[in-house]
């Protein structure tokens, strides 16, 4: 009887605490902590590590150096190309990742009999690995034994096989189909749910007073829709801005630089050069951008709710 | 009237079953053609004319990858990292979810934003400091150091969904043990996430997956056999070997098969948890 008391001793004593005020402090406490550790204290380092020289391979070179990445930056023509890149890459991956989100959204929200196997379908890519989907689609687009150029040949849209990613325009496209094959159906997911929410009784009242399917969408569907697509186009262009993996894998930013994006320099000038300061002040710009576009999204989207 | 009504509704349906048809082909055929390629002689995959049904079947690709390269380390080596991630998260993460869904204090609201906030920050932005720092003390190619880094992304993440599950497990249970005696404590693990625990299962599938696939931070945090994980494996064996396309649809399938029996297993609460945030604004 003691001995079982002992034994629950400690989890008694966590059952008192738990009594006090500070409760949900200490509940906090353990994320907060490895949250501190993990991300405050390296993003406070690498930004000051962007205003160091930083060499792996060149261990003597070390100290401070002010702005010189930065204006290293100004002149370096990598960089425009990259952050020109970034834009289109991004614009075009979200508008067609949104268009066809909505397609398939409205159509999933139809409710017809078979609808749920084809959402586990049609859900599936957004969970399978970079890696893969990179691969996967190489193997298809493959300019000796791709099966997309022998059926666009067949079908007779092309004359002979394209070798998709050694032309600068085509490769660009291509990562970008790639894309939004990856990430159209996190749209899917996000409108669905948000078409969900929609009462239908508007629908009804508007169907009793005339408004055809047209004016149904112009006047119920958008608008009920425009917090969840601008929350959806948000987190997508933080993620696609933030991740050069699908293009690492599929192009490494080439055929010259016509791929490459801020995100994919930042981490190539890294991982192949070890320049980790100038990648630092790269990431760090990024990072800048990216706060400045969130912040005016968010405001503009918030203007014309009102 | 009423005719033309079912009419246009008949037309309608008709063409929502071709788009869904025609999305879920553009979704599904890719990888029913990577496994098509698994299990397809190397001769057969690098023929003149395609050959879209398989002629003959083997499965030498997978005893290939299985076999003939590191493949069943790595794949050990990213268990082992999914787990540890796993469980780092639901232990510290089921705390604060819990804290956040439950209580009122000074800081909450914004705490919370917080935990929005850092998912903004780039992934190669932390990169390079983590690795700095875990070369400082020893877990750059480290398993556990691997996983330390996945949380600095997926805990929010996880925290977020799973407070969003933790609102929706009714109060009144929980209110009722309360004034049977039991402590906040006793209250929480034994009534509050039971009754969460779908939730908890779907936002824990989550959290796997992604840390099961992640490749960036892999890449740079892992040099060795000793902790490399599948999707480096496989990029580095794509580059070095230049890996013949059946083996390498081969190691795709096998990876992703786990992903996709999960996937189908929670789906549906995942996509409760995942869409629940954005709806509600």
């Amino acid at each position: 009887m003691t001995s079982s008391a002992s034994r629950y001793l400690p989890f008694r004593a966590l059952g008192e605490l738990s009594e006090t005020r500070y409760w949900m402090y200490l509940l906090l406490l353990p994320s907060l902590v490895l949250i501190l550790l993990v991300i405050a204290y390296p993003t406070l380092y690498g930004m000051a590590i962007s205003f160091r020289e930083m060499r792996l391979t060149r261990p003597g070179l070390d100290g401070w150096v002010g702005f010189k990445h930065y204006a290293a930056m100004w002149s370096d023509p990598v960089f425009w190309i990259a952050l020109k890149n970034t834009v289109v890459w991004v614009t075009a991956a979200v508008v067609l990742e949104l268009a066809l989100g909505l397609l398939t959204a409205t159509a999933l929200n139809r409710d017809l009999p078979g609808t749920k196997i084809f959402a586990v379908l049609i859900l599936l890519p957004y969970f399978l690995p970079n890696v893969v989907a990179g691969h996967m689609w190489a193997l298809l687009l493959d300019p000796r034994l791709g099966v997309i150029n022998d059926i666009l040949v067949r079908v007779g849209v092309l004359q002979t096989y394209k070798a998709w990613f050694a032309d600068p325009n085509a490769a660009l496209a291509a990562t970008i189909l790639v894309e939004a094959w990856h990430g159209f159906p996190f749209f899917a997911l996000l409108l669905l749910a948000g078409l969900k929410s929609i009462p239908e009784d508007l629908y009804k009242a508007a169907a009793v007073d005339g408004a055809g399917v047209a004016a149904q969408l112009r006047l119920i569907t958008l608008p009920m829709l425009k917090t969840v697509i601008a929350a959806a186009v948000i987190l997508r262009v933080i993620s696609l801005v933030n991740s050069p993996d699908l293009l690492l894998i599929l192009t490494g930013g080439g055929p010259g630089d016509a791929t490459q994006v801020l995100s994919l320099y930042a981490f190539q000038t890294a991982y192949k050069e070890f320049n980790f300061g100038y990648a630092s002040a790269l990431s760090v710009v990024m990072f800048v951008i990216l706060m400045i576009f969130a912040v005016a999204y968010i405001r503009m989207s918030r203007i014309t709710k009102e | 009237m009423i005719e033309s009504k079912r009419h246009r509704r008949m037309i309608a349906n008709i063409a929502t079953y071709i788009v869904l048809v025609s999305l879920s082909i553009f979704c599904i055929g890719p990888m029913i053609w990577m496994f098509l390629t698994s299990i397809k002689y190397e001769a057969d995959i690098v023929t003149q004319t395609m050959q879209y049904m398989p002629s003959r079947i083997t499965f030498d690709n997978y005893v290939a990858i299985w076999t003939q390269s590191g493949f069943p380390l790595l794949i050990g080596n990213s268990l082992v990292v999914t787990l540890l991630t796993v469980t780092i998260c639901v232990v510290t993460g089921t705390l604060a979810a819990y804290a956040f869904s439950r209580f009122a204090f000074r800081g909450r609201d914004q705490l919370m934003l917080g935990y929005l906030v850092v998912r903004m920050f780039p992934a190669v932005m932390m990169i390079i400091p983590l690795y700095v720092v875990m070369r400082g003390v020893g877990l750059v190619d480290s398993r556990f150091g691997l996983a330390l880094a996945y949380t600095s992304f997926l805990l929010p993440l996880f925290v977020w969904m799973l407070k969003g599950f933790f609102d929706s497990a009714p109060k009144e249970l929980e209110s009722a043990a309360r004034i049977d005696g039991s402590t906040r404590l006793g209250a929480m693990i034994r009534i509050v996430v039971p009754l969460a625990r779908n939730g908890l299962v779907a936002s824990s599938v989550f959290i796997a997956i992604a840390a099961w696939n992640e490749f960036l931070f892999a890449l740079m945090l892992t040099t060795g056999q000793g902790s490399r994980t599948w999707p480096v494996g496989l990029q580095l064996m794509v580059g070095e070997f230049q890996l013949p396309w059946g083996v390498l649809a081969a190691g795709g399938i096998l990876s992703i098969v786990p992903v996709i029996v999960l996937f189908a297993i929670v789906q549906r609460t995942m996509v409760q948890g995942l869409t629940a945030g954005a709806v509600k604004g």
